[in-house]
């Protein structure tokens, strides 16, 4: 205890020796997933605006041991490794297992876990033994992982899971046989539930490792350095024991020589934290400002550009008509979701990155205005042909007779389904969680998995959507209704 | 005031206007009639040059429409031509959006750049004239099939143009409202306007046109003062078109 107090002394030393310089200063980006990332990093249930987890602590030791601070990124775990080569952090530490296939994109640092996977069946089961006797059942794992990689190689039905929380759920539900975990994910999620237990000791061997950009050789120096520092001072064995996740394999990382600090911290207890709700529908308040923000955004950029498209395809050269229909056509035929992925991903490539949530606003925005081009083009085309000669023969120019004539009547035509789709593109910006954009369904998934509030979350969730939605419909019909005209209609003589 | 010689127009491969000519002396009525698909609407699209001309010349008020002209000199010369005439559709197409005032001045204010206010005053008195000035805060669909007309007229009026040309415009009205309109008409004959007005019904033109001229499948028929075509028409197939019009 004493020698860590005086290490932190140190860091704290040191951080403030090091203040001038850029370099130290710098701060350790690390990207990880939060989303059902218990026990490595996660929402804290009673501070929700805070993440928890043994990797967070670890990665805080691992910065105060290089001088400098750990700067969480939160996002996704199916993306991690683009990500980190577009640059939205330096670091990957989510328990990553430096496979080959990822090798080939980056690069690894020394080990910081010995993991080991464990088999979990329900509590009644008396068939299930070992991974053996699951060949003719399904088995629940994470997708991407040296599990879901080990059923593949045993031949084992297996259904993929984007978090721990839905397969142990499905299990408990008896939608599946078996749920195949690493160790941390297992002991923090299934020993303090009764309904399940391990069906085996655990098995296999594999390392977390931290990921880097190939090339960033001198960070992973640095990494490596603190890696064995905190390794064989017992800070690392210290944060392991608080987590219930120690054993002696993780001996095996050590320096010979260094081995004797011993340790003994009450494991931490998910059970007993209680849900914070004040601060949770307080975080949720802020996802909802990120989505209108979004939301707003990408309809004015639907609303200006839709209105160039739709002139273009209507009554522009044959050229401009044609590049018109592929722009709409490409935007209509594929999903919003794989465009926000291009966007985020693929141009980051020819060196045009940018934060995730203008992303998303630009994808919308750029993905809506197909749509609005076809409303205001059907409205323009609903205008009859005698409005534009009637405006030509007093005399007025195209350009005049667009404007004064055509617009105004066209406007009235569009509003309603301009406002149905503002609001399903205020639905849409939740398509933004696959680009780890911090709006309203990430909120969502997120806390739900951290406390798994799961349906009163969703109410409250829920709740947001029309907070934001109902008003606005209500503006667009009060609109409308003062557009129509007023006065008594008389009966016109039919002809 | 207004001159068509050996006009001529194709559509589609087929001839609708097949050499017509006539003339309208200023400060009266052409009245032209004749059946559906005769090629009277298409003729009064030539002249307010909504169709461009494929043969022959249109002659107004000293500018000449003819097909020889470059497409750049044709528009020119249809955007002057255009200063000169006014249309009432027979389905009018007044704007929704805007109030009778505003339909009215509508393009004084903007085409001719006149001020606002001024165009107001003028716009009234216009309203007036046709007995709508109390009407003019509304909305043309509040409006009655006879009172939309008469906005109608009055736009066109309100850019003074030297001819006005009808299309079929008792189309929507009873024969009272008719024999109301053709009193309006001639009022502005007598004021020194000049018109030509397509119309099936012979009943409305008669008392309101100084000339008739009788078409049948693009051509001029018969021409000649109204008494005269309605009442011993030289040729048998007008005498038959009036006689079953009657």
């Amino acid at each position: 205890m004493e020698r860590r107090r005086l290490q932190i002394r140190f860091a704290l030393i040191a951080s403030i020796l090091f203040a001038g310089s850029a370099h130290a200063q710098k701060p350790l980006r690390w990207g990880a997933d939060p989303s059902g990332g218990a026990p490595y990093v996660y929402n804290d249930p009673s501070h929700p605006d805070q993440y928890i987890g043994y990797e967070k602590e670890i990665v805080d030791a691992l910065a105060a041991a290089m001088g400098r601070k750990a700067e969480f990124v939160p996002s996704d775990w199916e993306t991690l490794v683009s990500a980190l080569q577009r640059k939205s952090f330096d670091v990957i530490v989510n328990g990553l297992e430096p496979t080959a296939d990822r090798q080939k994109q980056i690069q690894f640092s020394k080990a910081y876990y010995i993991f080991q996977l464990a088999l979990t069946v329900r509590k009644d089961e008396q068939q299930i033994h070992s991974l053996a006797d699951c060949k003719n059942r399904t088995v629940g794992t994470l997708g991407n992982t040296a599990a879901s990689r080990l059923l593949e190689k045993e031949r084992i039905p297996m259904k993929g899971y984007a978090d721990p929380v839905a397969a142990y759920r499905d299990l408990e539900l008896k939608r599946i046989d078996a749920v195949i975990m690493d160790v941390p994910a297992e002991v923090f999620y299934v020993s303090k539930n009764p309904k399940l237990k391990r069906a085996t000791e655990p098995f296999f061997r594999g390392t977390y490792n931290i990921g880097l950009r190939k090339g960033d050789d001198a960070l992973k120096t640095e990494v490596d350095a603190a890696i064995d520092k905190i390794t064989n001072d017992g800070t690392l064995e210290t944060i392991l024991r608080k987590w219930g996740l120690w054993n002696d394999a993780q001996l095996e990382l050590r320096t010979p020589g260094k081995a004797e600090q011993k340790n003994t911290e009450a494991g931490y207890d998910i059970t007993s934290a209680v849900f914070n709700w004040r601060e949770a529908i307080w975080r949720l308040a802020r996802a909802a400002v990120v989505t209108v923000l979004i939301a707003f955004g990408s309809m004015i950029i639907a609303l200006v550009l839709g209105m160039p498209l739709a002139i273009g395809q209507w009554k522009g050269p044959r050229v401009i008509q044609w590049l018109c229909t592929v722009y709409v056509e490409f935007f209509r035929g594929t999903p919003v979701l794989v465009q926000l992925l291009f966007l985020y991903f693929g141009l980051p490539t020819i060196g045009l990155a940018m934060p995730g949530w203008l992303t998303a606003l630009i994808g919308l925005g750029l993905n809506y205005a197909a749509y609005e081009s076809q409303v205001y083009r059907a409205a323009l085309e609903a205008i009859p042909r005698g409005q534009w000669e009637a405006s030509y023969l007093l005399g007025m120019s195209p350009v005049l007779a667009f404007r004064r004539i055509i617009m105004p009547q066209a406007f009235r035509i569009a509003l309603p389904p301009m406002t149905n789709d503002f609001v399903s593109l205020f639905k849409d910006t939740s398509t933004a969680y696959a680009i780890s954009v911090w709006e309203l369904a990430t909120a969502y998934r997120e806390l739900a998995n951290a406390s798994g509030q799961f349906l009163l979350l969703g109410v409250a969730v829920s709740l947001y959507y029309l907070a934001m939605s109902l008003p606005m419909a209500h503006l667009a019909r009060r609109l409308e209704r003062r557009l129509q005209r007023r006065d008594a209609v008389e009966a016109v003589e039919p002809e | 005031m207004i001159r068509v010689t050996d006009l001529i127009k194709s559509a589609n491969g087929t001839r609708i206007l097949r050499g017509v000519s006539f003339e309208v002396p200023p400060q009266t009525v052409l009245g032209i009639i004749g059946a559906s698909g005769s090629g009277k609407t298409t003729l009064l699209r030539c002249l307010n040059g909504l169709e461009r001309i494929d043969g022959g010349m249109i002659e107004c008020d000293g500018l000449q429409l003819e097909p020889s002209l470059s497409k750049h000199e044709y528009s020119r010369r249809v955007n002057e031509l255009r200063r000169k005439v006014g249309t009432v559709f027979q389905h009018l197409y007044l704007f929704p959006h805007l109030t009778v005032l505003g339909n009215i001045i509508e393009a004084p204010t903007h085409v001719l750049g006149r001020a606002r206010k001024e165009a107001e005053t003028e716009a009234l008195q216009l309203l007036e004239s046709v007995g709508l000035k109390e009407k003019a805060r509304r909305y043309p669909e509040s409006l009655s099939g006879g009172e939309q007309q008469r906005v109608a007229i009055a736009r066109a009026l309100a850019m003074h143009p030297a001819l006005l040309l009808f299309d079929e415009p008792t189309s929507a009205l009873d024969p009272k409202r008719s024999a109301g309109l053709r009193t309006l008409l001639r009022g502005f004959v007598e004021r020194g306007h000049t018109m030509v007005v397509v119309s099936h019904s012979i009943g409305f033109l008669d008392g309101l046109a100084d000339q008739m001229l009788y078409m049948e499948a693009g051509e001029v028929v018969e021409a000649g003062a109204t008494d005269q075509v309605l009442n011993s028409p030289r040729d048998p197939r007008t005498k038959d078109f009036v006689e079953q019009a009657k």
